[in-house]
């Protein structure tokens, strides 16, 4: 972990297009915590890279959970560790308290100092740390609080109070930072920001970060894993797209496609950016959404962007649709037909990428879909979604 | 020695009392209202109750159990003696006792009150970025419950200066050692002296006033103040 805490980290690197890599973080898992409605019973070792994300229904234990990792829940029993650091052994009464865990914590509801100042709140972190090596001025660049350092906190709009709340969490220098659903009271635009913003912080800072939300759209976009929570117990650890998808079966989520594409170019007389899915090592499909930039900047260019796009949203053609408006189309063969009460979710495969597309029974009769069928899959542009925001580099 | 020179006297008493009163209920009520305030327990509004008594118990009451405490017959008397070689009944220690158990619940009722209203949100923030307990305390919980902490000052100290009944019990009325100011007014009273009742009757009665309108005027301020916070 110290590797992560590197000191030569300049100005020059604040961009988000080289990540360092660093040895991932472990956290390993045993404990219990017993509620009156719900028993957390979790045993498991997670492997955090960049941000993991913890996926689950409201009151499923996720929250919990962080408070367990943190050291706010007492009543837990079992053992916890942070890349083999015990945090919390019950059998041995071992229990390190939450100051002295070195793990941040951000709640959804910031819990600023309103006696103190915007700077004066990130201070009250960086003073109580021995190994000082984030500057304030630095995180107030990272979090584009630098117009905001003499405000008094209770005047802020509610991204700005976040992001004091992740700047005041970064400078007490965690090895481990946990996000209880830091932005589900924002708008999508300033969450779309924001969601940009840590993540350009996660990858300059290379802290690994455990992400609890109960939005998948959000996740998809931040996370790089996911952590699925049911009923106080994980039901699932995976890569974030294998995840989604492994969801989609389960139906309980509307089924999606979930795939990161490489960004190739932006298309301003068209309206349009081209993304590619590489197809052999020397083609790749295009696919085309509403363009995410107007000038022809090249910032984001051979940049991966996670996409979504959900099954209602894809059709199926048996030959090439070459005479539509749909801008999107694909070759691409039936892997599993799974025929549900109104309608049927066709899973397909384009070279290694799996698309889910939702169809109706009747079209699923009617054109005589079989596995191992070579169709043509369609989507318009406006079907591809992004989490992106047009000003994602930190103005260092 | 004039009146007037014993009524100096006695006020220097008073406020001598109530400002050793108060810093005492300040050191002591402080970790009682944490306590009653984070505690989880059936038994929790039984310490309540024996905090709120001198609300509704008549002084006199309190002041003669007191009274039988103190006597070099009974142990807290025989253990104070051997300890500081004087008697505590009618001693300047004497009154500030009773003062500090008289005035407990106009120190520890707004505090607890507070510290209840602050609750554990902020807490747990400043545990996550590395403050202990007792730098919790100054950094966090000190500074937004000032208002209390200010109220509970003025209360208890000017609870302490009005009070008659437990002095008289324990204290007497010893020039220096005891007379307080309600003592002395009594005195007056009883002396069919009325000019210098009325003196130390409206003095005592503005200074109380004055007090307490300030302590409402600190308070209102920083309760708008705190509105403001709540949102965060």
């Amino acid at each position: 972990m110290n590797a992560n805490k590197s000191s030569d980290i300049s100005d020059e690197q604040l961009t988000v297009e080289q990540p360092k890599s660093a040895a991932p973080s472990t956290l390993a898992l045993a404990f219990k915590l017993t509620f009156s409605h719900l028993e957390i019973s979790i045993k498991q070792n997670i492997s955090i890279s960049a941000i993991t994300g913890i996926y689950g229904d409201s009151g499923s234990g996720k929250s919990s959970l962080l408070r367990v990792i943190a050291g706010l829940e007492l009543r837990a029993k079992g053992q916890i560790s942070l890349n083999g650091t015990a945090l919390q052994d019950s059998d041995n009464k071992g229990f390190i308290k939450a100051e002295k865990r070195q793990i941040g914590l951000v709640f959804q509801d910031s819990r600023l100092f309103p006696h103190l100042s915007v700077y004066q709140n990130l201070a009250y972190g960086a003073k109580r740390q021995i190994n000082r090596q984030l500057t304030i001025e630095k995180v107030l660049a990272l979090t584009q609080l630098d117009q905001l350092q003499h405000q008094n906190v209770t005047l802020l709009s509610g991204g700005e109070k976040q992001r004091v709340s992740i700047a005041r969490a970064l400078l007490a220098e965690p090895k481990l930072l946990l996000l209880d659903e830091p932005f589900s009271a924002l708008d999508k635009s300033t969450k779309s920001q924001m969601l940009t913003i840590l993540k350009a912080i996660q990858q300059q800072l290379q802290l690994p970060m455990l992400y609890v939300s109960h939005s998948l759209s959000e996740l998809q976009y931040i996370a790089n894993q996911l952590v699925v929570f049911s009923a106080g117990k994980i039901i699932q650890v995976a890569p974030i797209h294998q995840a989604i998808h492994q969801l989609n079966s389960r139906g309980e989520t509307s089924p999606k496609t979930s795939l990161s594409l490489t960004i190739a170019e932006h298309l301003p007389d068209y309206g349009l950016t081209r993304l590619t899915l590489p197809a052999t090592k020397s083609k790749s499909h295009n696919i085309y959404l509403p363009i995410l930039e107007q000038s022809n900047s090249q910032r984001l260019i051979g940049q991966q962007l996670p996409c979504i796009i959900y099954a209602r949203d894809i059709s199926i053609n048996k030959t090439k649709p070459e005479h539509s408006s749909i801008v999107n189309h694909l070759p691409a063969s039936i892997s599993v037909i799974q025929y549900n009460k109104t309608n049927a979710l066709v899973t397909l495969k384009t070279s290694e990428q799996e698309f889910y597309a939702q169809i109706s029974l009747w079209s699923a009769k009617r054109m005589a879909l079989t596995t191992q069928s070579k169709v043509y899959i369609q989507f318009k542009a406006n079907a591809v979604h992004s989490y992106y925001f047009t000003e994602p580099t930190p103005n260092a | 020695m004039t009146d007037i020179s014993a009524d100096l006297l006695a006020l220097i008493t008073t406020l001598k009392m109530a400002a050793v009163t108060t810093v005492i209920l300040l050191i002591i009520g402080t970790p009682m209202a944490w306590y009653l305030a984070k505690w989880q327990s059936r038994f929790k509004v039984f310490f309540e109750a024996v905090v709120a008594l001198p609300l509704v118990l008549p002084p006199t009451v309190l002041g003669f159990y007191l009274l039988l405490a103190f006597s070099p017959t009974s142990l807290p008397g025989q253990l104070w003696q051997s300890a500081t070689g004087s008697q505590l009944a009618f001693s300047f220690s004497a009154i500030v006792i009773g003062s500090v158990l008289y005035s407990l619940p106009f120190v520890v009722q707004p505090l607890q009150k507070a510290f209840e209203q602050l609750g554990e949100h902020h807490l747990e923030a400043a545990a996550m970025l590395g403050a202990g307990p007792i730098d919790r305390f100054f950094s966090v919980v000190l500074p937004l419950t000032k208002a209390s902490f200010i109220t509970a000052t003025a209360l208890g100290f000017a609870h302490t200066v009005g009070e008659f009944g437990v002095v008289l019990m324990i204290g007497g009325n010893i020039p220096g050692e005891t007379r307080v100011l309600s003592i002395a007014l009594f005195d007056h009273v009883e002396a069919f002296n009325y000019a210098n009742a009325h003196l130390l009757s409206a003095g005592l009665l503005m200074a109380s006033l004055l007090l307490l309108s300030l302590v409402y005027l600190l308070g209102n301020n920083f309760n708008k103040k705190q509105q403001g916070a709540e949102k965060l």
